[in-house]
């Protein structure tokens, strides 16, 4: 059993426990752990931003009439910046974050493959935020997150142009980043890894950037005829000079639906780790979780059309409700899989685990209501009211968000040595749960009764069900708080923890925390299955871990840097 | 082959280096590509709703001078592979010329092509899409023209030879790029 009594490479020196402060994180780095860390931090300020929106949204909808804005377009351009500030300053960056810092570790790699670029990529992101913020002075975009025309050529203001250039940037961000991660994927693998034996994570890493190198292109041409038609005179999507006003829905939902898998395909990694480290389990059916996301990123290409049901050929919607009713058959593979590691396992209910199971539980409903809107006659009934809206935070925030928070709770010992607090974990989860459940699935009930999305005035017999939506969605933002209070106590005083807390048997784990610059000392050697736990060889390989990084000494607070991964 | 032989003299960590680097170009150029692609479905989704193409009473652009830069730019692959291939054996007299010509060759290119998007009459959508395209190309030809020029510099210099050929190689990547997105909107533009 070599892999037991190497488990990372030969060496036994001292590797120096890195001490970083704060200013490493605030300039320029090639690291590809603390350029994560950027991209992480970075993204949760916009997602705090972001709610602090969402909660204003609410405040708003609490009575059917205008008062908190004072018009209809304050309104506009409020929900526009949400939708903006989520997707592509949130959730995008925050699952860029998660590749970058570990990606290399579990591929036992020192870095990714362009160091230099990899920061670049990072770096076109705070501009962006801030050109979009800057929307805000000119005159605040208003068409939507979709920005479709004629509403985002001939009436947003000019706010709308700056958007569209902010979106180019983190266009490009997105390619650069996945060009990196591919590349790292495809060359940097250690002796011993095919591609059958990477973790989950990294595959759908893999999908995610597949999809990006061959989505985004698409948004750029969009948002060039955009910027052209706002600012020189053309008119590609106005009829009334030779152009057409669907042009930008085809090109931009070719981009934007398959971001919706860019947002998830990754979380969808994290739970494969998450449940078989916490289920001590096998994953079930692992090249049936890889191969569903390559599927769901080839599938997601065929699907674009069924955002505009209503303004397709009629004849073209059939097709289109085919391949979106298919591409919920990977999805159901997964599903199925990830049920089949919980089974039988010796389930530990960490926060983690919980944000997991919570994850299980809030997609499928988001799932079947995607299937529901699938169907052209649903779609075409339910078309454009909360019916949607519910739908995509269910996916969105039952998905990909949920999954960022498991995330955070499994790797936080790795990135920064200490434990979150569990306690304060539960409750945040708890909040989060319910919070989340009854802020949006009440939606489901408004869209069917017929309340249209992005109004500020609505029918007063709406009023009770945005009551409750709105004081539930004032729970799941308090909950935010628990986290956000959480991290910075546990940076300060959480729980000292060694190489691999949780046992797990990827190769991030087979280091200091957090890993030394390089992240290994030698070639590390990966164990032979990811996720073989349950056998004696993974019991000898996580002893020989443990043996060889010791957890730190009790004490909570040591005044010199722990003696972290010291040889045998 | 030459090209092996020049990779002989490097070491594994510049072999893992170059083959990152000649990935992550290939990876750009096919993710990059979809832009020009992009904006050819933009000009089939433009054309089939107008009644004919180019719309009734505007003539299309003559064909003679961009198929004259046309014929420039793909003549310059030969050289540009020659001068690849020399500076991979140190021959850096035979790169300076080979590059020199190729250059020449792709500012001709970006000369004629200014020369068209400024000399095409105003007529609505047919001459705002051909204007799109010829002019997003041309500004990546240019770009690339003058990171050609840049590698002429240091190749003067003495900066490239057979351990340090990648800029060289990149450039030549980037240029191939170009001729190719270039032969897409070519064809689209003048001739379906």
């Amino acid at each position: 059993m070599a892999s037991v009594t190497a488990p990372i490479g030969g060496e036994t020196r001292t590797i120096p426990a890195p001490s970083l402060r704060i200013s490493d994180y605030l300039r320029w780095s090639v690291d590809h752990k603390i350029i994560g860390v950027q991209y992480m931090v970075t993204a949760f300020f916009f997602f705090l931003v972001g709610g602090a929106l969402a909660m204003l949204i609410r405040w708003e909808l609490l009575t059917p009439n205008l008062d908190l804005m004072a018009n209809g377009t304050d309104y506009n351009s409020l929900f526009t910046m949400h939708g903006t500030v989520m997707i592509f300053l949130w959730i995008i960056p925050m699952m860029a974050g998660f590749g970058n810092y570990l990606v290399p570790l579990m591929l036992g790699a020192k870095d990714m493959a362009f160091p230099w670029l990899n920061a670049f990529a990072f770096w076109l992101i705070p501009p962006a935020g801030v050109l979009l913020f800057a929307g805000y002075l000119v005159g605040a975009p208003e068409a939507g997150w979709t920005s479709y025309p004629p509403l985002s050529t001939l009436f947003s203001q000019d706010g709308q142009t700056l958007w569209a250039m902010a979106l180019h940037l983190l266009g490009i961000s997105s390619i650069l980043g996945a060009i990196n991660f591919i590349v790292t994927v495809r060359n940097m693998r250690p002796e011993g890894m095919g591609y059958w034996q990477m973790p989950l994570f990294v595959w759908a890493v893999l999908a995610t950037s597949i999809i990006q190198v061959l989505a985004t292109p698409f948004l750029t041409g969009a948002l060039t005829l955009l910027i052209l038609d706002r600012v020189a005179g053309t008119s590609f999507f106005n009829p009334a000079g030779g152009g057409d006003v669907l042009l930008w829905q085809n090109v931009f939902w070719f981009y934007s639906h398959p971001a919706v898998y860019i947002m998830v395909l990754p979380g969808f990694g994290m739970a494969s780790e998450v449940l078989a480290v916490h289920a001590r389990k096998p994953v079930f059916g692992y090249r049936a979780i890889a191969l569903s996301s390559m599927a769901i990123a080839l599938i997601g290409f065929t699907v674009w059309a069924h955002h505009m049901f209503t303004s397709l050929q009629p004849e073209l919607r059939i097709p289109f409700m085919i391949t979106s009713m298919i591409i919920a058959v990977p999805t159901g593979i997964k599903i199925f899989s990830w049920l089949g590691t919980l089974w039988g396992g010796k389930i530990r209910f960490t926060s983690a685990m919980l944000f997991g199971l919570g994850f299980l539980s809030m997609f499928v409903i988001g799932g079947i209501s995607g299937v529901m809107l699938a169907a052209v006659p649903v779609d075409i009934h339910v078309h454009d009211t909360y019916f949607v809206v519910s739908h995509f935070h269910f996916v969105l925030y039952g998905g990909s968000v949920f999954l960022i928070f498991a995330g955070l709770y499994h790797w936080f010992p790795k990135i920064t040595g200490r434990m979150l607090d569990e306690g304060m974990g539960k409750v945040h989860f708890v909040l989060t749960y319910l919070g989340f459940f009854f802020t949006f699935f009440p939606q489901h009930i408004a869209g069917m009764m017929g309340m249209p999305r992005r109004i500020a005035v609505y029918d007063p017999m709406y009023t009770d069900i945005n009551r409750l939506i709105s004081f539930a969605s004032f729970v799941l933002g308090i909950s935010t708080f628990v986290l956000v209070y959480n991290i910075i106590r546990s940076l300060a005083v959480g729980k000292r923890v060694g190489a691999n807390p949780w046992r797990a048997l990827t190769m991030e784990w087979a280091t200091t925390s957090p890993p030394p610059a390089y992240n290994f000392m030698g070639d590390p050697v990966p164990f032979e299955d990811p996720y073989g736990y349950g056998t004696e060889e993974s019991q000898a390989y996580l002893d020989a871990v443990d043996r060889r990084f010791p957890p730190p000494p009790p004490e909570r607070r040591a005044s010199a840097p722990q003696p972290q991964g010291t040889g045998d | 082959m030459q090209r092996d032989v020049a990779e002989q003299n490097l070491s594994r960590a510049e072999l893992q280096d170059l083959r990152n680097k000649r990935s992550g170009l290939a990876i750009f150029q096919m993710s990059w590509i979809l832009v020009f692609v992009c904006l050819i479905i933009v000009n089939w989704q433009l054309r089939w709703s107008q009644p004919s193409w180019p719309p009734p009473g505007i003539e299309p652009p003559p064909v003679v001078l961009p198929t004259v830069a046309t014929i420039g730019i793909l003549v310059s692959i030969w050289f540009v592979r020659r001068a690849v291939r020399a500076i991979k054996n140190d021959e850096q007299a035979a790169f300076l010329a080979n590059w020199r010509i190729a250059l020449v060759l792709g500012i001709v290119f970006v000369l004629i092509m200014g020369y068209e998007w400024f000399s095409i009459p105003y007529s609505g959508i047919y001459s705002d899409v051909f204007r799109l395209m010829t002019g997003f190309h041309a500004v990546h030809a240019l770009a690339i023209a003058v990171f050609m020029g840049m590698i002429r510099r240091g190749a003067r210099a003495g900066q490239y030879g057979p351990t340090n050929f990648w800029p060289v190689e990149g450039a030549a990547g980037l240029w191939y790029f170009v001729i190719f997105a270039w032969m897409l909107f070519y064809v689209v533009l003048y001739w379906i």
